[in-house]
């Protein structure tokens, strides 16, 4: 149950989720950027806010750590209301991402003592969680150097960090991946896993179907401020149950071709530029085979085809009747 | 999903602070900020030097271009009226230079992460406009040094010090306008454009360079009562050991209506989110 109390102790031994969320709304002007948007995380979870570019994830992010006002709806950290109590919420969330910057004339040492000074974390305790902290993410080789030297990777990791100085039990990550290198997201993967493993509840926004998949305990897929479908990733594939027929076709003319002898099917997606064209098949054998034999008498010249499991990006595109061509991109 | 909770403790969570708290807190934030904006006035001393070359160039470009004309008119040494004024001008800078720092703090991000925090947010201008004033202290020695290496002299070493402090003063005053502007506009060309606007009437309709006689009659009672103006009869009479009238009085009441009028609006409008 959702009580709004203004003493309530947080507890995280209890099922009461640390972050709440209950049909935010928000506007700018004639734009809705977020509509009736609703989902609780608790201790532990990560939960998944995917969409593209202006879905409204960077807004939902906004509101619930008091960096913008909440049009409608309410929001809970820890069973304080966002909107009335936004002081009591600041000492409990921590933001990392496109939405909080860190200070590019300080190094990362000077940058999470002052984080530490502003949260007001005594002095010998915030000397010994700083040195924890850069040890423990190998912040150690640029954490005396002014951060606007870093590598992309570097300021991500700070950025992240920073976000951890007082051991936020809710933390929002705003898209803490975007642009950086493989090697350099997947430590950062491991951070965000490792953090849950802690108990923390996280908010993760990202544009990357996989990073969802890996990370989110629950994903909410949004588009236009709504919520387009919701639940675990395996639950959002299992969904489908439609297994994906992917052909791979020699020429990029061939596509127009092969769409014309499929135009019979409603499910069928074709990427000229990639020369694949993929078919929602179901567990249909003959279906699969049936095809590929009409394209095959028509003249098409087949590369390669594969049958595999629906993917997130088949997910968005199942459920939006659009492909998201930033989820496209991320994803190659 | 993984219910461990191995978390280290978080600070414990204050839900209803007393005012002696909360002051106590807004207090140590400034302090905070203050030291924050410190390291960043070391690691840029170009907004130092900016500060001293502006000076410098005021002091140079009006004594030996127009100190001839304008001292000759008068009847006085014109270096002896001209670097009070240049002093008061500087510190006029050093408040555009607040508008400019938080306005790059609003681009950079730090802001909303400032914000994030459970920190007094009228600390990060306060914070801001006390490193302003310490860095103005430094650019006014510096500009008063190249001042008497032309040949000025304070009366007094106490005179000296008096005319620094006031002039810091009213440039304190103007900080707080400036980070108004910026709070309001949040970006840093905006803010650069817009300080023109203020900056430039403020300091060319004044008695910095030119005595009030030497302008028109329609722009003379602006001139004479425009903080600018008082501050620099004012500063000029600490300097060289002369009266002032009710000059300092009157610059002492701009300062205290600068900060009536821009401490709450700026915090007001530092808050304000969509």
């Amino acid at each position: 149950m959702y009580i709004m109390s203004t003493k309530q102790p947080m507890s995280t031994a209890s099922h009461e989720p640390v972050i709440d969320a209950r049909e935010l709304h928000k506007s700018f002007g004639n734009v809705e950027a977020v509509k009736s948007l609703s989902f609780s995380v608790e201790a532990g979870e990560v939960l998944g806010l995917l969409g593209p570019n202006g879905a409204g994830k960077t807004t939902t992010i906004k509101m619930l750590t008091t960096l913008t006002q909440i049009d409608g709806g309410q929001a809970a950290i820890g069973g304080f209301d966002v909107s009335t109590q936004p002081d009591v919420v600041r000492q409990m969330i921590g933001v990392a991402g496109q939405s909080a910057a860190v200070d590019e004339k300080l190094t990362a040492r000077e940058n999470l003592n002052l984080f530490g000074r502003l949260y007001k974390i005594p002095r010998a305790e915030r000397q010994r969680r700083t040195e924890e902290l850069i040890e423990r993410f190998d912040l150690g080789d640029f954490a005396d150097r002014p951060s606007s030297t870093y590598s992309g990777g570097e300021r991500r990791r700070l950025d992240v960090v920073a976000a951890l100085v007082a051991n936020p039990p809710a933390l929002f990550l705003d898209e803490p991946t975007t642009g950086l290198d493989p090697r350099s997201r997947a430590e950062l993967w491991d951070t965000v896993r490792s953090l849950a493993t802690e108990g923390t509840a996280i908010v993760l926004s990202t544009q990357y179907l996989e990073e969802a998949d890996r990370l989110a305990d629950k994903i909410l897929l949004i588009d236009h401020g709504e919520v387009v479908a919701q639940g675990t990733p395996d639950a959002l594939k299992a969904n489908l149950d439609r297994n994906v027929l992917e052909i791979h076709l020699e020429l990029e003319s061939g596509v127009g071709d092969a769409q014309e002898l499929l135009a019979s099917e409603e499910n069928a997606v074709a990427d000229v530029e990639a020369r694949r064209i993929d078919i929602h098949v179901g567990n249909d054998a003959d279906r699969s085979l049936a095809l590929l034999r009409r394209l095959q008498d028509g003249g098409i010249s087949i590369l390669k085809f594969q049958l595999r499991e629906p993917t997130l990006d088949d997910v968005f595109l199942s459920l939006t009747g659009s492909p998201s061509t930033e989820i496209e991109e991320s994803t190659k | 999903m993984t219910t461990t909770t191995v978390r280290p403790a978080s600070p414990p969570v204050v839900t209803d602070p007393s005012i002696t708290l909360r002051v106590r807190r807004a207090s140590e934030d400034t302090n905070t900020v203050l030291w924050r904006d410190m390291i960043r006035t070391m690691r840029q001393p170009d907004m130092l030097a900016f500060a001293v070359v502006m000076g410098v160039f005021f002091l140079v470009l009006f004594n030996y271009v127009f100190g001839g004309a304008i001292g000759a008119v008068a009847g006085i040494d014109y270096l002896q009226y001209l670097l009070p004024g240049v002093l008061v001008i500087s510190a006029l800078q050093g408040a555009q230079q607040t508008s400019m720092g938080l306005a790059s703090d609003f681009s950079e991000g730090v802001n909303e992460r400032f914000r994030s925090l459970p920190m007094s947010q009228s600390a990060v201008i306060s914070g801001r406009t006390i490193a302003d004033a310490v860095r103005n202290i430094a650019g006014l020695v510096l500009v008063a040094l190249v001042g008497i290496l032309m040949g000025f002299r304070f009366a007094s070493f106490g005179g000296a010090v008096a005319a620094i402090a006031l002039a810091t003063g009213i440039g304190y005053g103007f900080s707080w306008m400036g980070a108004a502007i910026a709070a309001k506009v949040r970006q840093p060309d905006m803010v650069g454009m817009l300080s023109m606007f203020w900056l430039f009437p403020l300091m060319l309709a004044s008695t910095a360079f030119a005595p009030v006689q030497s302008m028109p009659g329609w722009l003379q009672p602006f001139v004479t009562y425009q903080p600018i103006s008082a501050a620099s009869d004012a500063v000029r009479g600490l300097a060289n050991g002369v009266p002032t009238g009710d000059a300092i009085a009157l610059t002492l009441i701009w300062i205290a209506v600068l900060l009536a009028i821009f401490v709450p609006v700026s915090v007001y409008l530092y808050k304000k989110v969509d």
